[in-house]
Order: C-alpha cells, then structure tokens, then sequence
C-alpha cells in the first residue's frame, strides 16, 4: 500500500517533470513509470528505425548498367529473334533478382540440384569469365576448396539457379580471368563464409589493379601473347623483359586496329535496348 | 439489275468489249453479262466472290495443309525438371493458300494445295508466277510450295495461314535446302576414313582410294560415291517437337535444329511417322481461323515446358 501510494506520488512528479521537458523520448516516460511500478527489470522495447529519405541520390546518379549478353552479337540473324529472347530474359529477370556484377566480383550461386542434401547447393567464387549471348549466357566461378580448384559454369537464366548474390562487387584490369588458373593458388582462393561486402549503388565500380603471380611456365596458355592482352599479371616476375619484348613483337599483329570489318560500334544499340529493358522491367 | 452494276459487271463490260466511256448497253447483253457473273460465282471460279467454302469435320486418315515460316535461329528452352534442350524459332511471316487443284486435276490420289510465304518484291518474280499470285489476291511470295491433303481440308485461294495452326505438343516435319558446301571431296561429303598422314604416303592422304572390285564387273557401278556438289538440296527432319507458339508474332518453337541457314524458307507439315501422330491434341481443322476460333493466349506452351515467369525449379 504504502509502496503503491510512493510509486503514484513518484509517477506524479516524474509526469510534471516530463511536461516541463516536452516529452523527448515516449520511452523514457514508459520505462520509469513502469521501474517506479513494480521492481522488475524492464521490458526491452526497441528503439524504431529511423527511416533515412536520401533525397539527393535520383534514379538517374543510379549506375546505368547493361548485362552484357542482352547486346546481340555482329552477324546476319533478324534483330526480331534477339527481340524475341529479350523478352523472355526480362520476365526471368522479373522472376530471379540477377545483380549487376563484373569479371572479378566474388559471387553466391544456390542452385537446385537432385543428388545434394537439402536438394540444393551453393558455391562461393570469383568470376572469371561471362560468355553466350541471349538466354544461353553463361558465368564461370572459380573457387579452390581443400586445394583443388573447381570452376563452375552457370547459365544466368537456367531455372535451376535460385539466388545469386553478389558478395563483392569489383572490377579486375582484364575482362577474362581464365589465367587464374595459372596464376598461385591463393589469388583464386575465395572463403566460401565471405560476408557480404557492402557497396553503394551509385559510382563507379571500384577497379582492383591487382597484378597476379604465376606459377612457373608452362602455362596452360601463353598468356605473355599480345592476342589476349592481359594486364592483371606480373610479368617482370616470370620473363625477362626481353623475352617479353620478343614476343610481343613476333605474335603482334599490328594490321588488325586498320581491319574495318573487325568494327562492331555498339553505342547506339546499346542505348536502345537499355532503354527497352528498363521499360520492361518497371512494367 | 441497277445494283449490279457497279464494278463487279464492268470487268464483265470490258470482256464484252465496251470501254468505260460507252455506257449505251443494251439491256440483253447486260443480262448476259449478269447469268455469266451468277454461272462463275456458282462454279466458284470467280476470285471477287468473298464467300468462304464450307469447312468439313477431321476424320481418320485427313491430312491437313502445312506453312511456309523462316528460320529464324536456335535458343535454349528448359523443363520444369530442369533439363535443357535446344530450340529452333521459326516464324510464319504472310503465309497465304495460292491455288487448290482438285484430286482429279493433280494426280488422281489426293488433292494438292500451293500455299506461298514471305512476300518479295515483285521485280524478283516472273510472269507466270505473277500471274498466280494475281489469281489467288495475294502479294507475291518468295516460295510456293505444295501440300497434298486430303478432300476435306481444302481452303479456299487467299486465305492466311498463322502459327497458331500448330499447338505445342504436335510433331512436325522440316524440309528445307540445306548449306550449299559448293564441290567437296569423298571425306566430308561421304565420310571415308582417308588415308594416313604419314608412314610412307605418297600424295595420298584425303582420296577415295579403291572404286570397285575388280575385273569381274570390270566398270564402276552407277551411284559410285564420288567427290561432288555438296549441299543446297532439300533435306527433311523429321519427328521434331513443337514446345511453344507464339500467336502474336507468328513464331514457332520446333526442338532440334533444321536444314538450312538463318532466314532461309522452310517448309513445315505434320508428321509422317506413324508413332508421333497424336489425334489427342485436336489441332484446328483445316486450319486455324482467327475469326472462328476467337482469342488464344499470346503464348501457348507445352506441358512440360518451364516458363521463364514462373519461380524457379525446386528438384525434389
């Protein structure tokens, strides 16, 4: 009784102290007439979630970023069959969340698979390479587990995939990292319980001017050949800068910049069908 | 008598010999000219009478038209188990029935339909094919190719074919003219072995070799496999699956590949082989009519076909 009529006379003065001071905080009111009340620790109630309105960050700063296999390749098909495949790449898309990502990104893939426990498996790895052009476009991952390497090729819009998550977004110096495979084992080693590496989606997207270490030659390739034109290597590493200088100039074919049927200008095309997706898309 | 003469009875005028200027017609020869215009309509000869012929039930043993569609190119398709598969698309672009012979006419067996695709220009087109495609009411087309069929799935000259005349689940046959590879030796026209690169061979590694037994016959038998012209003759594939049309733009989705390169004519019927021809599916007979028939979905698919809007496959 006498505690009852100590806890109203304490909500008293605290109600008229908290009047004075505008009510702050609805939680502070709550808290210490619930502490004065009875002499137990307080439920935790959490605090809400500010909810942050960017106001300057507009649709248009956004990346602008078109999945290379949506560009249909130089040849003499009807245009109206890659209009037709468009289609069904954006209703997949609408489907299964594909991330924007580059040759280079570390990448989550789960897929459906019959003989696996849980009927599903997921693969942590490094992109090396994005092929095929339509719906057969295809990812490579590359990953060493136990110190084996295993390379997994993925189709973008194969049912079977069920999430691909982007764990690191980054760019590399080249567009194929297939000399990985020669390069040290620790350069293709990705944590299969990486967390995810948080990225704006504003900006450029960061370029990783790693050079990579080879192991001793033989390669598997003969990467040094001015044809692939790799700059994500140490070279100084592996060759003398004269063996490198000969086989630049031996393998060089310098009439290939002037050769006007290898000119493919996609700009334009570019443009249109980035347009047309992203039409499609906010459908 | 006053409202047939309007244009229909000046074609007539013409033949008669009256020029559109002279409109002094006498009354017998205007009646003339109407009893002939009634005898053709009857006889369906005249190409100005719009009204449709009389479509008949499918029974055992009919067989229907087919088209002319344009390949396209190949894509890949998926099933809801998850297997992939490749597909050819073929559309049907302005597929029109050019003339009906009747089975006397033809060859005594069945009745046969020419029915034309892909309009072109008509510079690239001779006389006499201009003349049928005048006939017919149609533009002039690229190939015109002929169905035989059976008597009850005759169409009337002008009507247009689409896609939606296949449903996914049938099989089809493809004929087309395959890659001309131009004059190729005996290893890749006919697949011989060849001879050794090395060991001893003098200037023999890629030759036919022996071209006969011997003495006996003394000569070289007559469809002897010999280096030749390879390619750009017509090839059939047959057995292919339809997994999806497409009734808005006209395109079908046959498993496999087909003979030809992309954007070449094809051919396309139902099968021939007896184990794929399904009646189950009830394909529209004697061919779909967008009037009768009224509004199919855009995109009609096979059972087992896995849609791209649907969530992804769980394997169980």
């Amino acid at each position: 009784m006498a505690a009852c009529t100590r806890g109203l006379k304490n909500l008293l003065t605290s109600i008229k102290f908290c009047r004075t001071l505008q009510f702050q905080d609805e939680r502070f009111l709550c808290t210490s007439a619930l502490r004065f009340a009875n002499n137990e620790p307080p439920k935790f109630v959490p605090p809400s979630k500010p909810v942050i309105i960017n106001k300057t960050q507009t649709t248009a700063s956004t990346r602008r970023f078109l999945s290379p296999e949506f560009i249909p390749p130089r040849g003499r098909t009807d245009p109206f069959k890659y209009f037709m495949e468009r289609r069904d790449m954006v209703r997949r898309r609408k489907a299964l969340n594909i991330p924007e990502f580059y040759v280079g990104s570390i990448l989550a893939v789960t897929m459906a698979d019959a003989n696996a426990s849980g009927k599903t498996n997921r693969f942590v790895g490094i992109c090396i390479q994005r092929g095929g052009r339509g719906l057969g476009a295809t990812f490579v991952l590359r990953n060493i587990l136990n110190g084996q390497g295993v390379e997994i090729c993925y189709e973008l819009y194969s049912p079977r995939i069920q999430t691909i998550e982007v764990l690191k977004l980054e760019k590399r110096l080249d567009s194929n990292l297939m000399y990985l495979r020669d390069a040290l084992p620790e350069y293709s080693t990705v944590d299969p319980e990486m967390k995810p590496v948080p990225f704006s989606p504003t900006g450029e997207v960061p370029v990783n001017k790693l050079k990579v270490k080879m192991c001793p030659k033989p390669w598997s390739k003969h990467w040094e050949r001015p044809q692939f034109a790799i700059q994500g290597i140490r070279f100084d590493l592996c060759m003398t800068p004269k063996q490198m200088e000969f086989v630049q100039k031996k393998y060089a074919k310098p009439w290939e910049e002037y050769d006007m049927l290898k000119e493919y200008d996609t700009s334009k095309l570019e443009e249109q069908i980035f347009a047309e997706v992203q039409q499609e898309m906010n459908k | 008598l006053t409202a047939l003469t309007g244009r229909y009875c000046f074609t007539y005028l013409e033949i008669l010999g009256m020029n559109s200027l002279s409109f002094s017609v006498s009354s017998s020869q205007l009646v003339g000219c109407i009893r002939t215009y009634r005898r053709q309509t009857a006889e369906k000869l005249c190409p100005l009478k719009d009204e449709p012929w009389p479509r008949h039930e499918w029974t055992e043993g009919s067989r229907r038209v087919g088209l002319v569609a344009i390949k396209l190119g190949m894509a890949p398709i998926w099933t809801k188990s998850g297997e992939r598969h490749a597909v050819t698309m073929l559309q049907v672009q302005d597929c029109h029935v050019i003339r009906c012979t009747s089975k006397e006419e033809y060859d005594g067996r069945s009745a046969a339909l020419a029915v034309g695709g892909k309009n072109v220009s008509p510079f690239y087109r001779s006389e006499k094919a201009m003349e049928l495609f005048r006939n017919a009411g149609v533009p002039p087309k690229q190939k015109v190719t002929i169905f035989k069929v059976s008597d009850n799935a005759i169409i009337k000259p002008g009507t247009p074919l689409y896609a939606a005349h296949f449903r996914p689940g049938q099989y089809v046959d493809v004929t087309a003219k395959s890659i001309g590879k131009g004059f190729q030796g005996v290893m890749k026209r006919w697949g011989f072995k060849g001879q050794p690169a090395s060991h001893g061979q003098t200037k023999t590694h890629r030759r036919p070799g022996a071209s006969g037994p011997g003495g006996d016959p003394a000569k070289v038998f007559k469809g002897k496999k010999m280096p030749g012209k390879m390619g750009n003759v017509f090839v059939t594939a047959y057995g292919l699956k339809i997994w999806r049309v497409n009734t808005k733009y006209n395109v079908l989705y046959v498993h496999g590949s087909v003979p030809g390169h992309t954007n070449c004519v094809l051919k396309v019927r139902d099968t021939v082989l007896p184990t794929r021809r399904s009646t189950l599916l009830n394909p529209p007979f004697p061919t779909y009519f967008t009037e009768e028939e009224g509004d199919l979905d855009e995109d009609l698919y096979s059972d087992d076909l896995f849609v791209h809007t649907e969530p992804s496959v769980t394997l169980s």
